[in-house]
Parts: C-alpha cells; sequence; structure tokens
C-alpha cells in the first residue's frame, strides 16, 4: 500500500473507532455483528481465498474460541483474556492435528471433511461435562457494547493487517501457489503441507477470538449455536461476494452483505432471506471474482464486464 | 567427470502396467542428455521420477551423490532440480511477472526471500527467453509458443543446477524451435545440466551430447546422437520392424 493508501485506512480506522461515541446503540449492537462477521469472513480468506482450500470447518475455530472463553471464565474463573487466549490455543490445536490429514484431501473432498468435521463437533461438546453438555455456558454479563466493539474493530484491523503482509508475502505467494496449481508449486520448492497447515491455523486462530468476544458479548453458548454451520456459509459468501484472495474483497462483502440483510429483515421481513439469496445468486452469475474485481475492470470493460461473465458460465 | 545425477534400475509401475523398467544412467555435470522415445515410452514418467511429482516403485535416484528417491518434491527443488511440464501449468490467475516470481521466491536453497528482489530476478528471466514484453499479461492469456517460454522461464529462475525440459518446443514452428534451442544453449554455457525430453529430432541431434532412448519404459539404446538414431533397434520403435 502506498503512503496515502495507509493515511486512508488510518482515517477509515478512526471514524470506525468513534462509532460507540456518536451512534445508537442499534447500530452499535449491529457494528459488533458486522465487524465479527468481517473478521471471520477475512480468517476464511487466508485459507480459502488465498490457499484455494474451501474450509466448512471455521466454524469449529470459531465454537472452539466461544467455548474455550466460556469455560475459562465460567468453569475455571479465569479473566476474560485469558479464555480468549485458551479459545485460540484450542482452535489452533484443532487446525494443526486436523489440518495435517484433511488437507491431504483437494477440492470437494476438503469441502466435505470440513463439513463433517464441523457436525461432529456439536455431538461432541453436548456431551462434554466441562462445556455444560447440550445446556452450553452462560457467562458473566459485561454491559459495556462500546468495549465489545472496539475490540471486534481491533481484531478486523489486525486480522486485515495480517492479511495485507500475506498478499506482499513470501508466504502468500507460496499460497497463491498452491490455490492455483499445488503440484506446479510444490516441484517449484513451495513446502505445501507446511504452508496449508500455517495458513489454517492461522485462520484458526483470529475466527476463534472473533468467537470468544461473542460468546463474551451475547452472554450465552449452546453448542448448536457455537458450532452454527450457516456462520461458515456466511463467512464464504461474504469473502465470495466482495472478493475471495484480495485484501478489500471480505471487508467489503461483509459490510454490504451485513447491511443488505439488516434492512431486508426490517423493511421485508417475510421475505428477507429470499431476497438475500437473489442478491448472492446474482451476484455469483453476473461477478463471480468478487466486487472488488468488478472495480478493477469495469473502467476498461464497463458492462461488457457483466456480460462476458454471463455468456462464460454458458446459462 | 563427476556425475550430478545417478539413476540406478529404476523402475515404476502403475498397477500391472510398468511405466519405466529397470533404467539406469548417469548425467555428468554440465552435460546435455537427451531422452527420445516414442509415445507412451516412460519419458515424462522418468523425469516425475526424478523431480518427485511420483515415486518410484523400485530402484535408486542420488543427486550429487545423495539419495533423494523418497524425498517430496519441494525438496528436490531446493537441492536444486527444476523441471517444466508437458501439459504447461502456469498460475492462471497471476500476471507473467509473478509466475516468475514465485519460482524466484522459493527454488534452490529456497530462493529469495524478499517478494521485490524475486520480482527483479523474474523480470531478468523474462528477458533471457525473450517474453519480457508480456510481464503484465495475465498467464492464461498467453499463446502457445509464449506459454512455452514462460515455463522455461520459471524453471530457470529456481536458479536449478539440473533442469529437466518435458516438450518445451512441442507445437512450435521452425522459427520458435531455433530460439528456444538458442536458448537452451545459453542456459547450458552457465553450467546447468540439461535433460531434455523432445520430439523435435533435428533440435536434440544438435543440442544433445548425448542420447537415451527408452522404448516401453526400458532403455535400447544410449551413446551420441548419430550412431543412435542409425541404430536399427532405435529405428524399429520408431517406425516398426519393415523399415528397420
Amino acid at each position: 500500500m502506498r503512503p496515502l493508501g495507509w493515511a486512508a485506512s488510518t482515517a477509515v480506522l478512526a471514524v470506525l473507532a468513534s462509532v460507540p461515541w456518536i451512534a445508537s446503540p442499534t447500530l452499535i449492537q449491529f457494528g459488533i455483528t458486522t465487524l465479527l462477521l468481517a473478521t471471520v469472513a477475512q480468517a476464511w480468506n487466508i485459507v480459502g481465498g488465498y490457499a484455494g482450500y474451501a474450509s466448512f470447518g471455521n466454524s469449529v475455530f470459531y465454537g472452539l474460541g466461544s467455548y474455550g472463553t466460556a469455560i475459562a471464565m465460567v468453569q475455571l474463573n479465569l479473566p476474560f483474556g485469558v479464555g480468549l487466549a485458551l479459545g485460540a490455543a484450542l482452535a489452533m490445536l484443532f487446525a494443526l492435528l486436523l489440518g495435517l490429514p484433511v488437507l491431504r484431501l483437494r477440492g470437494h473432498y476438503f469441502a466435505i471433511a470440513t463439513l463433517a468435521l464441523a457436525l461432529a463437533m456439536t455431538g461432541i461438546v453436548s456431551n462434554l461435562e466441562i462445556a455444560g453438555r447440550n445446556t452450553g455456558l452462560v457467562l458473566p454479563l459485561l454491559k459495556g457494547d462500546a468495549l465489545f466493539y472496539e475490540l471486534a474493530l481491533g481484531l478486523l484491523a489486525l486480522v486485515t493487517l495480517t492479511v495485507i503482509w500475506i498478499s506482499r508475502s513470501r508466504f502468500g505467494f507460496g499460497l497463491i501457489a498452491i490455490r492455483e496449481d499445488e503440484d506446479a508449486a510444490a516441484v517449484m520448492g513451495v513446502n505445501t503441507t507446511l504452508f496449508k497447515a500455517a495458513a489454517f491455523t492461522l485462520a484458526g486462530f483470529f475466527t476463534a477470538l472473533a468467537g470468544g468476544i461473542h460468546a463474551y458479548w451475547i452472554t450465552f453458548i449452546d453448542p448448536v449455536s457455537a458450532f452454527d454451520i450457516t456462520l461458515n456459509v456466511k463467512m464464504i459468501i461474504m469473502a465470495i461476494f466482495g472478493g475471495a484472495g484480495s485484501v478489500l474483497g471480505p471487508l467489503v462483502g461483509a459490510l454490504l452483505l451485513a447491511s443488505i440483510s439488516e434492512v431486508l429483515t426490517t423493511e421485508v421481513s417475510t421475505a428477507a432471506s429470499l431476497f438475500y439469496g437473489l442478491v448472492i445468486v446474482v451476484a455469483v452469475v453476473f461477478m463471480p471474482r468478487g466486487l472488488v474485481n468488478v472495480v478493477r475492470h469495469f473502467k476498461r470493460l464497463g458492462w461488457r464486464y457483466f456480460s462476458e461473465n454471463l455468456r462464460s458460465h454458458r446459462l | 567427470m563427476k556425475p550430478i545425477l545417478e539413476v540406478c534400475h529404476l523402475t515404476k509401475h502403475f498397477e500391472g502396467l510398468v511405466a519405466v523398467d529397470d533404467v539406469s544412467f548417469e548425467l555428468a555435470e554440465g552435460e546435455i542428455l537427451g531422452l527420445i522415445g516414442p509415445n507412451g515410452a516412460g519419458k515424462t514418467t522418468l523425469v516425475s521420477l526424478i523431480s518427485g511429482t511420483l515415486e518410484p516403485s523400485d530402484g535408486k535416484v542420488l543427486f550429487q551423490g545423495t539419495r533423494i528417491g523418497h524425498l517430496p518434491a519441494f525438496r528436490r527443488a531446493r537441492l536444486g532440480i527444476g523441471r517444466t511440464f508437458q501439459l504447461m501449468k502456469p498460475f492462471p490467475g497471476l500476471d507473467v511477472l509473478d509466475n516468475v516470481a514465485i519460482a524466484a521466491l522459493f527454488g534452490t536453497g529456497g530462493g529469495q526471500r524478499r517478494l521485490g528482489r524475486a520480482r527483479e530476478e523474474a523480470a531478468y528471466w523474462l528477458e533471457f527467453v525473450d517474453l519480457g514484453h508480456r510481464a503484465r499479461y495475465r498467464a492464461d492469456d498467453l499463446g502457445g509458443p509464449d506459454r512455452k517460454r514462460l515455463e522455461l522461464a520459471k524453471a530457470l529462475a529456481m536458479k536449478p543446477r539440473l533442469l529437466l525440459l518435458d516438450e518445451v518446443m512441442a507445437g512450435l514452428n521452425h522459427a520458435e524451435i531455433d530460439e528456444v534451442v538458442a536458448i537452451i544453449k545459453k542456459v547450458r554455457s552457465r553450467g546447468i545440466t540439461i535433460l531434455v525430453i523432445e520430439h523435435v529430432m533435428k533440435a536434440i541431434q544438435s543440442l544433445s551430447d548425448r542420447l537415451l532412448v527408452l522404448h516401453h519404459g526400458q532403455r535400447i539404446a544410449e551413446g551420441p546422437p548419430d550412431g543412435v538414431l542409425n541404430d536399427p533397434q532405435v529405428i524399429e520403435a520408431y517406425l516398426g520392424r519393415r523399415h528397420a
């Protein structure tokens, strides 16, 4: 990024950070949700967008982060910070231990295997005494949406900085090589196993922190909501809608889709999910490489951009 | 001279099919060895066994005196083995420059650590193969001949000690073949050892110090190009019995 880019980003960050002092409680709550969604979409971007491994297991990281935090605070009476660290450590361990075998699978097989992991976790956690079995855990109440907002914003900034670094580092180019052609990457000297595991673990770290913040904020977690697979679907849709494999894509995707969803549920509540689905279908058909890619190429191609995408689908 | 590569009794079978059958040969430092044979003779399989994309069923591969047959492909790349693919594998979403930069970032000894330096090196190798003017094209927008050059530039940017070229001239016209031959000679003059698979006989004859002929996975002839190409067994393998 050029100096101008850094200056603009700092300005945007400052404006976003001031929101809790000027906005309504509803808007702050919307802000927290959206920032956490953007964080998990950006974290998914590392493994799904850069390394090209469409993970359905990232909601497991989120659940582990939630439960790590909850168990530490409720069962062990430890402070929130320690809980976050425990959740993140659990998720990273999980990413490493299960990532090594599962990341050997490619394409659809990887997606299916991670999906199975996510479903299995709900069952496992429902039977753990320390996790409160299937009734879940109630965390201590902390009234302070502003704090949660700033935490979520800080986390989003951190994961985005990480992705900026990835996009211009040897590590990131290794991931891109894996995404584009794994065999060719290996023959060039990319340690594909190590790189994939590192990407998965990094995604696990950030996703778990988001889960931990969310758990403390809503003060209640249970297995079904903590390991909810629809969260994973959301992060994928947001990352792809904005543009997976780019720095800005997941941010733009999360902000736009969360806003659209919010407006639809308040204005046309009954048909909201129908419209939401329609937006996504249209987006995938006309801009499969995401919104960021449209902005980049629209100037040169104009409306032809959309018609060419339509044609390439052979619909 | 001390061999850089030693292949001893190398065998690879897929289920029942024996693709490479007890093949042994050596490659001296700085040499160009031409690997020829009819389609399905096992040439690409042999190259894959050396570069590590396939694991041998039996036999040994030694690179600079150490056994590498069990090493994963990326380790062999770091030791200094670079290859091109017959079915070219450019990274389609990236531009040509970054395609080559990735090779410079990894490659022999772990490559260049800094992206900026890697891009400078990539630009150099693009000029080397005469593709500098396409640096900002997307790799999948390149035509056939340019893709061959890109494949070559990627392999070179790894700074290999041993370069395995799998049909880099297929589909090129005469003028383009001459250019690629000139590039390969330029590569050799830098002391890089080369194993080249090729069907274009005129090119391989003028390039190679030695030829190795495979047929049904077996080595049927080896030696200086002129002798080998007049060997009745080789002619028979290519053209059938009545021509021999």
